[in-house]
């Protein structure tokens, strides 16, 4: 199909915006951050262009469903997201330095998706419980929160590599001198963190109505809504831990990396535990 | 804050509190992924010794989230919350209160050089700018007039102060719907076949059965399938019945449940009905025909009256050989069982002989009868999922609450600007400070941003 054809080249499009975003980092010119943009803007255009077509073949197909209605569609809804809240961010801060670690991220969910064993990228039918406008929203603010926590996730590494070559501050090539502050990374990671909260919030209140539409009660412990649960919790926690008791850097980076393993575990992990919600089987 | 509060008070006022406790709440939902919970649990009993199990199920281990301990964590998150809230409310309250002063001088002390620039104009005519830009950005603006200096004040976004009470009385709200649901609510299942009626559910916690108010009946069943066989749509046409008269009737779909009296039911599953009924001929030696419905169970005389006719067993597919059904006849001479297959002469065509090999497939095999099976009629059930939750409301609105709570803090936060502007010479140096409690990276652009429009402001009406 046409759409898993441009999915595949946008994989190698993101492995290309990685490649000029390192260039720039490495060569402290922004002659290459302007083409690291531009490709992965490219990139982006042309991964939504797949997502409608895919959109128009399901109704042509006779099932007319957003795609996001399985495994290979919400890790291709992912990576999407992640690039274009990265580029706002870009284009916000005017800070190309955050890139090289975010896009390799995307680019590394769009490689899972088309390489990993038993992910189908064909169009399938919607069984009933999944035939609802409710899933949309539901999928669409859930994975909105995913791809800010790990813009936050992205941005804790980065932390931890600038306060390493902080350390040793007489040998500081370009790379790290291109990083930015520790306060504004600081800064960043809670503004990444709060949006991600508010987007799981709504994730989770959304996925709650459809439940309790398709399966009549509005939440029944099943663990991959116990562990959104948890992983919103801990969230939570980190807000609380930073406005009120103060935590900054070091501690707000751990929690970052900490959360984003929830956040793992709630998209990933729980499909090794049974589970009404799984895509895999 | 005053001083003299007790030390209970400040116990469950504090922060540090609530990071133990959702750090606890998590750690308990965690535990609650891992052991089996509810249903799930019996499967354990067989693995580990009894005397543990009885142990941990007493600690009510095995219904964590609707465990005494789930729900004292729950009931301390609260009280925290709540104590909390009430400790800093007349903070906040005070905060919204207040009115950015117009002078404020150390309001624009100390300002970084890019938060100030010079102008040509008179003071008098940058002030009349900058005030009228202000009111058209901010609320509350004040000026104060002194002989060499202007000042301006404004605000703005003083509403999401109340965001975060907003937030907290929502988790209050939500814990308080998901008890009354946990304490008043039940949960369960009903399977009802084509035509009939039920009036009762089995619960999901204990799987006893609990009585409706009413009963329901299920008139028709539909499934659609897609083309690979999976379920593209399924549904019930219900009529629910209280003391013979019909109180709703409707169709039910998936996703689109049918509420009555505070009994919500859903369409959750269906299946193919053991109770089907079969359509049999029987042809008697010497030309009498007769047709009879039957369905597993039933048993009448024979015509002739030779014995009795029993329908064992009903199969839609009967090792891949079609439907058949089982059936007994019992007489003075004993009791002959044998299968009748709808498609006999196709098995035969594949299998000659079968019927001398296998005496049981003979649909002769009592004399002086030969039954034929015409057909089955496929019934299905209906598997309804039945709910009532009176907290459902309550929770419904602990949503909305929070959604908007958040959604005032994230589109907004307080903040008071000030701009000043002091006679230099023939000239006026203007400077643009402000305060924030949140968000001092966002109030810094912004205030680049005022700064900047001011300047454009006055050179357009140079
Ligand atoms: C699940 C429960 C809770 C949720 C979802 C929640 C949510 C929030 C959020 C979103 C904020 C704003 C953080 C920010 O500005 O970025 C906040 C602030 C705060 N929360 Fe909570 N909270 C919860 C429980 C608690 C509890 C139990 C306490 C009790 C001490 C508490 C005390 C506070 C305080 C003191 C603030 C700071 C308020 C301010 O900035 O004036 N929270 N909370």
């Amino acid at each position: 199909m046409i759409n898993t054809t441009i999915l595949s080249w946008v994989t190698f499009i993101y492995f290309a915006a990685f490649v000029f975003y390192l260039f720039r980092m490495v060569l402290g010119r922004e002659f290459w951050g302007k083409i690291a943009t531009s490709t992965a803007l490219i990139g982006l255009i042309a991964q939504s262009v797949a997502l409608v077509i895919r959109w128009k073949t399901s109704y042509d197909l006779g099932m007319g469903h957003a795609p996001l209605s399985n495994f290979y569609e919400s890790l291709i809804f992912f990576a999407w997201t992640i690039v274009f809240l990265y580029l706002l961010m870009e284009q916000r801060l005017k800070n190309r330095s955050i890139g090289v670690f975010v896009i390799p991220v995307a680019f590394l969910i769009m490689a899972y998706a088309s390489i990993a064993p038993g992910i189908s990228n064909r169009i399938d039918p919607l069984i009933p419980a999944l035939q609802s406008n409710w899933l949309t929203s539901h999928v669409l603010t859930c994975f909105m929160g995913y791809a800010a926590f790990t813009v936050a996730f992205a941005l804790g590494i980065m932390f931890f590599v600038k306060k390493m070559s902080a350390a040793d501050k007489n040998k500081s090539p370009a790379f790290f001198r291109l990083l930015p502050a520790e306060s504004m990374l600081d800064e960043l990671m809670y503004q990444s963190a709060t949006l991600g909260f508010v987007f799981l919030t709504m994730g989770i209140i959304t996925g709650s109505v459809w439940a309790h539409y398709a399966w009549g009660s509005y939440w029944s412990w099943d663990p991959k809504e116990t562990w959104s649960l948890i992983t919103w919790l801990i969230y939570a926690l980190m807000l609380h831990a930073r406005n009120v008791r103060g935590w900054r850097g070091k501690r707000m980076a751990l929690m970052t990396i900490f959360g984003f393993g929830c956040v793992l575990f709630t998209y990933l992990g729980v499909n090794l535990l049974p589970s009404l919600h799984s895509y895999m089987n | 804050m005053s001083k003299n509060k007790s030390g209970l008070w400040s116990f469950f006022s504090s922060v540090q509190l609530a990071i133990v406790l959702l750090s606890l709440i998590a750690f308990f939902a965690l535990i609650g992924t891992i052991v089996p919970q509810r249903e799930a649990a019996v499967e354990l009993a067989g693995r580990i010794s009894p005397g543990l199990f009885s142990f941990l199920q007493k600690m009510q281990l095995f219904d964590l989230y609707h465990s005494i301990w789930f729900f004292l964590l729950l009931g301390l998150l609260s009280v925290n919350l709540l104590i909390c809230s009430l400790d800093r409310f007349p903070l906040a309250w005070r905060r919204f209160r207040s009115q950015a002063e117009p002078q404020k001088a150390d309001a624009v002390k100390d300002l970084p050089a890019e938060n100030t620039f010079q102008s040509a104009l008179n003071i008098q005519k940058v002030a009349d700018a900058a005030a009228n830009l202000l009111k058209k950005r901010y609320h509350n603006v004040a000026q104060a007039n002194e002989e060499n200096s202007v000042f301006l004040s404004a605000q703005k976004g003083r509403f999401s102060f109340f965001g975060v009470y907003i937030v907290h009385l929502s988790i209050l709200v939500l814990i308080a719907g998901a008890i009354i649901g946990s304490v008043f609510g039940t949960e369960g299942h009903i399977n009802i076949t084509e035509g009939e009626t039920a009036g009762s559910f089995n619960l999901r916690s204990n799987n006893q059965s609990l009585p409706l108010p009413f009963s329901v009946r299920c008139d028709k069943f539909i499934v659609e399938l897609y083309e690979n066989g999976a379920p593209k749509n399924f549904q019930s046409d219900l009529t629910f019945i209280k003391d013979d008269k019909v109180v709703h009737s409707g169709k039910l779909r998936v996703n689109h449940p049918i509420e009555v009296e505070g009994f919500r039911f859903y369409q959750s599953s269906y299946g193919v009905s053991p109770e089907g009924k079969a359509t049999l001929t029987l042809l008697r030696d010497g030309g009498r025909r007769d047709v009879i419905n039957v369905a597993k169970g039933y048993a009448f005389d024979l015509p002739g009256k030779e014995g009795t006719f029993q329908v064992l067993r009903v199969e839609e597919n009967l090792m891949k050989m079609g439907p058949a059904i089982k059936v007994s006849v019992r007489s003075n001479k004993g009791e002959v069982t044998f299968w009748v297959f709808q498609q006999l002469d196709k098995i035969k065509e594949a299998n000659p002989g079968i019927t001398e090999q296998i005496p049981m497939f003979n649909p002769s095999l009592f004399r002086p009868y030969t039954f034929t099976l015409l057909g089955l009629e496929e019934k299905y059930y209906t598997g309804l999922q039945v709910t009532r939750d009176p907290g459902t409301l309550v929770v419904g609105a602990a949503a909305v609450l929070l959604i908007l709570g958040l959604l005032l803090m994230l589109f907004s936060y307080p903040r008071q600007v000030w701009v000043k502007i002091d006679r230099q010479q023939d000239k006026a140096l203007i400077s643009v400070g402000g305060r924030s409690h949140r968000n001092k990276a966002g109030l810094e652009r912004e205030l680049q941003h005022l700064l900047a429009e001011i300047k454009d402001r006055l050179e357009n009406s140079k």
